[in-house]
C-alpha cells in the first residue's frame, strides 16, 4: 500500500499541468455546450501523454492519473478510451476513440465523428471499424451534453476482428469512464465551491448556510472517494473494483448534477457559467455501459458469483 | 501509488487471523453478540488482552521507545482490521492501544506514564472517555463539568453521558471545566473510577449490553497531579486524539463483512439471483470499499509524517454511509438477522448504528469538511 504519486507520476502529471495551462478557462466568448481543443488535443499526441499506459515504470494507474486531470479541464478530449483502453486493443487505432456496447448502438457517441475509430464489444468479441460520414447520423446542434456527441446508423459489412478478450475490454472501459468521472466530478465542485463562496444573499456568502454546506460536504466525500475507486480499479485490473469504481462515479454523478445547478441558483440556468462543462458530460456519463444498475450487476456477479 | 499490500503486512495479517483462529473460543461469535463493552466480554478481554500482549501483538504499531515494535501505521491498521471483524476481542482496551497510549506518551508527565502506560501494556487497564454531558454533545465546548483547585486538589462535580465502557472502566479521560473561557477553559484530568463520589448507572441501549452510561461526580477529589497536561490544554490535546480515534475503528470492514455474510444468505435460501437485491449488495459493497480507501488514504498520509486534518472527516462520514448502507441492506432483504437468524448481523447492526454518532457526529463531520476541505466561508455565530 503505497497511496501517494511515485516521482514519475508527479512529473507526468506536471508535465500535463504546464501544457494545460492556457487551456484552464473557457474562452469568454464561447457560449456553447461542449468546447474542443485542436490544439490541446495535439499537444496531447505530440508529448505522447495518451500513451503512458504502455511505459512499463507508468502503467495504468498514471494513464487514469492523467485521464482524470484532463477531465478537469473545460475542453472535452477524448482521452479515457485512448489513453485506458486503446492500448489493450491496438495502440495505433486512429483516433478519437468511440467505444460501444454490441446491440445498444443506438445511443448518442461521444466524439464520433468522419475518420475515428469505431470500437464494438460484445460477446461477438471485439470489433472496430474507421467511421465514414455514410455511417454517421449528427445530433442535433443544441444537443444537451457537454461533448460531441453523434449516433450511427449502422455497422458496417466488414470490420477488424481484434484478438482481445471482451471482458477485459469492458472492464479498461469501466477504469477510464470513472477516471474520467473522477475529474469532472472534482472540477465541478471546485467550480461551485468558488461560486457559493463569493455570491452573498441575505447579506452573506451561499456558502455559509448550512443547507447547502453539507450536501457539498457530502459531494465532497463522494468525489473524493470516487477518485480513490477509480485509482485502486486501475491499479488492481480486477473486475470487481473497476465494475465498483463507475458505480461509484455515476452514483455521485447523478447526485451532484442536479445539486450543484441548484446552488448556482439563476445562474445555474445559464450558459454564462462554465458549470455545465463539467455537468452535462457527467449526465452523458451517467449512462454509459448501461448505467449504474449494469455496473452493480457487473460487480454483483464479479464480487459473489 | 499501489494497493496491494506488502508480502510482511500479509504475513502480519495472517498471523493475526491464524493467532485469533487458535485463541478464541469455539463459541466465540455467539459469544461475542454480548458487545465490547458487556461484562462478559471485558472480562474475556482482561485475559484475552494479557496474551496479545505476551505475543507481541497487544501494540506492535507502538514506536520502540515505547515497547512497541515500530511497525507503523499500516499495521495498526491492519491489527485494527483483524480485530474489529473478528468481534473485537480486545473490548474497550482498543482504545487503550490505538490513542490513549499514545496520548499518555504525547502529554504525560513522567509519573502518569509510570503508572498508566505499564497496565495498558500488560493488556490489563480498561479506559473510559468523559466527554458527552447532557448539554454537551455535538457542542462539546460547552461542557460545565467543573473541576475547582483547592489544596492541591481538584474537587470535580458534574454529569456525564452517553460515556461507553464506565461501568467497568479502571480509569476515566475526563473532560472538565477550569474556567468560563469555553474551549480555552477545559482541562483533562485522569480519574480512577474507585475515587469516592463517582456515580454510574447503565442506560438501557440500542447498541449492545453495558455499553452506554450516565456519570455522576459530586466533590469527586484527586490530587493536582491528576490533571494531564495543562488547564485549558484539553482542546488541542483531544483534537490530537480523535484524529486517531476517527481512524480506529475500521468499521468499513465490519460492514464488508457484514454485507458478505448477509449475500451468503441470501444465496443459499435462493433470494440472490434478484436482480434488485443483487444492484443494492453492489451498491452497498461499492460504499464500503470507498470508505476503505479513504480510510487508507488518510494512513498515507500520517505514514508521510502530515498533519492529519479534516480529511479524517471525510474518510469517516464515507463509513458512515457504508455503515447505514449495509445496515438499510440487511433490514429490507433479511429482517430475520435482526431477530435471532444471525448473531452476526445482529451484533453488525448495533454496531453500524453508532458510527454517525460516536466520535463525533456525523453533521459535524460535514461542517469540519465544509469549513477545512472545501474552505468555504464559516458560518457566522
Amino acid at each position: 500500500m503505497q497511496l501517494g504519486l511515485n516521482a514519475d507520476q508527479r512529473q507526468v502529471l506536471d508535465s500535463v499541468d504546464a501544457l494545460a495551462r492556457p487551456f484552464l478557462s473557457p474562452p469568454l466568448h464561447d457560449a456553447g455546450l461542449a468546447l474542443e481543443s485542436e490544439e490541446l488535443d495535439a499537444a496531447l499526441i505530440e508529448n505522447g501523454f495518451l500513451d503512458v499506459m504502455a511505459v512499463e515504470e507508468l502503467g495504468p494507474v498514471t494513464a487514469a492519473l492523467v485521464v482524470e486531470k484532463l477531465a478537469r479541464l473545460p475542453f472535452a478530449v477524448e482521452a479515457a478510451a485512448s489513453a485506458l483502453v486503446r492500448p489493450l486493443i491496438d495502440p495505433e487505432l486512429p483516433r478519437p476513440l468511440c467505444l460501444v456496447e454490441e446491440g445498444r448502438i443506438s445511443v448518442p457517441l461521444r466524439f464520433l465523428r468522419p475518420g475515428a475509430t469505431v470500437v464494438v464489444v460484445g460477446p461477438s468479441g471485439v470489433r472496430s471499424f474507421a467511421a465514414s460520414g455514410g455511417l454517421i447520423a449528427s445530433a442535433q446542434d443544441d444537443t444537451l451534453y457537454a461533448y460531441p456527441v453523434a449516433f450511427l446508423v449502422g455497422l458496417p459489412e466488414a470490420m477488424t476482428v481484434h484478438d482481445v478478450d471482451p471482458a477485459e475490454v469492458i472492464r479498461s472501459w469501466r477504469v477510464a469512464m470513472a477516471a474520467e468521472a473522477a475529474g469532472l466530478l472534482g472540477a465541478a465542485l471546485a467550480s461551485v465551491v468558488t461560486y457559493v463562496s463569493e455570491r452573498k444573499q441575505f447579506g452573506r456568502p451561499l456558502g455559509t448556510f448550512q443547507a447547502m454546506r453539507h450536501r457539498l460536504a457530502e459531494a465532497q466525500v463522494a468525489t473524493n472517494t470516487a477518485y480513490w475507486l477509480a485509482m485502486r480499479a486501475a491499479a488492481s485490473g480486477d473486475h470487481a473494483d473497476a465494475a465498483m469504481a463507475l458505480l461509484h462515479a455515476q452514483d455521485a454523478a447523478r447526485r451532484v448534477c442536479y445539486d450543484y445547478h441548484q446552488f448556482l441558483g439563476g445562474m445555474g440556468m445559464t450558459l454564462e457559467h462554465p458549470l455545465h462543462l463539467w455537468t452535462y458530460r457527467l449526465k452523458l456519463l451517467t449512462a454509459e455501459l448501461g448505467g449504474r444498475g449494469a455496473q452493480g450487476l457487473a460487480a454483483a456477479e464479479a464480487l459473489w458469483g | 501509488m499501489q494497493f496491494e499490500w506488502t508480502e510482511e503486512q500479509d504475513a502480519f495479517r495472517h498471523k493475526i487471523r491464524d493467532f485469533l483462529h487458535a485463541n478464541l473460543p469455539d463459541d466465540w461469535e455467539k459469544f461475542s453478540e454480548h458487545g465490547p463493552a458487556s461484562p462478559a466480554l471485558t472480562a474475556f478481554a482482561r485475559r484475552f488482552c494479557v496474551t496479545l500482549a505476551e505475543v507481541g501483538l497487544l501494540f506492535p504499531h507502538w514506536p520502540q521507545e515505547m515497547g512497541g515494535e515500530g511497525l507503523g501505521p499500516w499495521e495498526q491498521q491492519i491489527l485494527s482490521e483483524e480485530m474489529w471483524i473478528a468481534g473485537e476481542p480486545r473490548g474497550g482496551q482498543y482504545m487503550n492501544v490505538n490513542w490513549i497510549g499514545p496520548t499518555l506518551e504525547k502529554y504525560g508527565t513522567p509519573a502518569q506514564k509510570a503508572r498508566y502506560l505499564e497496565p495498558i501494556t500488560r493488556g490489563e487497564s480498561l479506559w473510559c472517555q468523559g466527554f458527552s454531558e447532557p448539554d454537551a454533545g455535538s457542542d462539546l465546548a460547552s461542557l460545565r463539568t467543573r473541576a475547582m483547585l483547592k489544596d492541591g486538589n481538584y474537587v470535580i462535580n458534574g454529569q456525564k453521558i452517553w460515556t461507553s465502557y464506565a461501568g467497568l472502566a479502571d480509569t476515566c479521560f475526563l473532560l472538565t471545566r477550569t474556567s468560563d473561557d469555553r474551549k480555552k477553559g477545559i482541562t483533562i484530568v485522569l480519574v480512577p473510577m474507585d475515587t469516592p463520589g463517582i456515580t454510574v448507572r447503565q442506560i438501557p441501549s440500542l447498541i449492545g449490553e453495558g455499553d452506554i452510561h450516565e456519570v455522576f461526580f459530586d466533590d469527586v477529589t484527586v490530587p493536582e497531579t491528576a490533571r494531564f497536561g495543562e488547564e485549558g490544554q484539553a482542546w488541542e490535546i483531544v483534537a490530537y486524539s480523535l484524529r486517531n480515534e476517527r481512524l480506529g475503528i475500521p468499521r468499513f470492514m465490519l460492514a464488508r463483512a457484514a454485507l458478505d455474510r448477509a449475500v451468503m444468505m441470501l444465496q443459499e435460501r435462493g433470494d440472490f439471483a434478484r436482480e434488485y437485491i443483487r444492484i443494492e449488495a453492489a451498491r452497498c459493497a461499492a460504499l464500503c470499499e470507498a470508505a476503505g480507501t479513504a480510510n487508507y488514504a488518510v494512513v498515507q498520509k500520517r505514514l508521510d509524517g502530515l498533519a492529519i486534518g479534516a480529511e479524517s472527516s471525510s474518510a469517516r462520514y464515507a463509513t458512515v454511509m457504508a455503515e447505514r448502507a449495509v445496515c438499510e441492506f440487511v433490514v429490507e432483504f433479511l429482517p430475520e438477522a435482526l431477530a435471532g437468524a444471525s448473531p452476526y448481523l445482529k451484533m453488525h447492526h448495533q454496531r453500524g448504528i453508532v458510527a454517525g454518532i460516536a466520535a463525533g457526529s456525523a453533521e459535524i463531520q460535514l461542517n469540519i469538511i465544509a469549513s477545512e476541505v472545501l474552505e468555504l466561508p464559516r458560518e457566522p455565530r
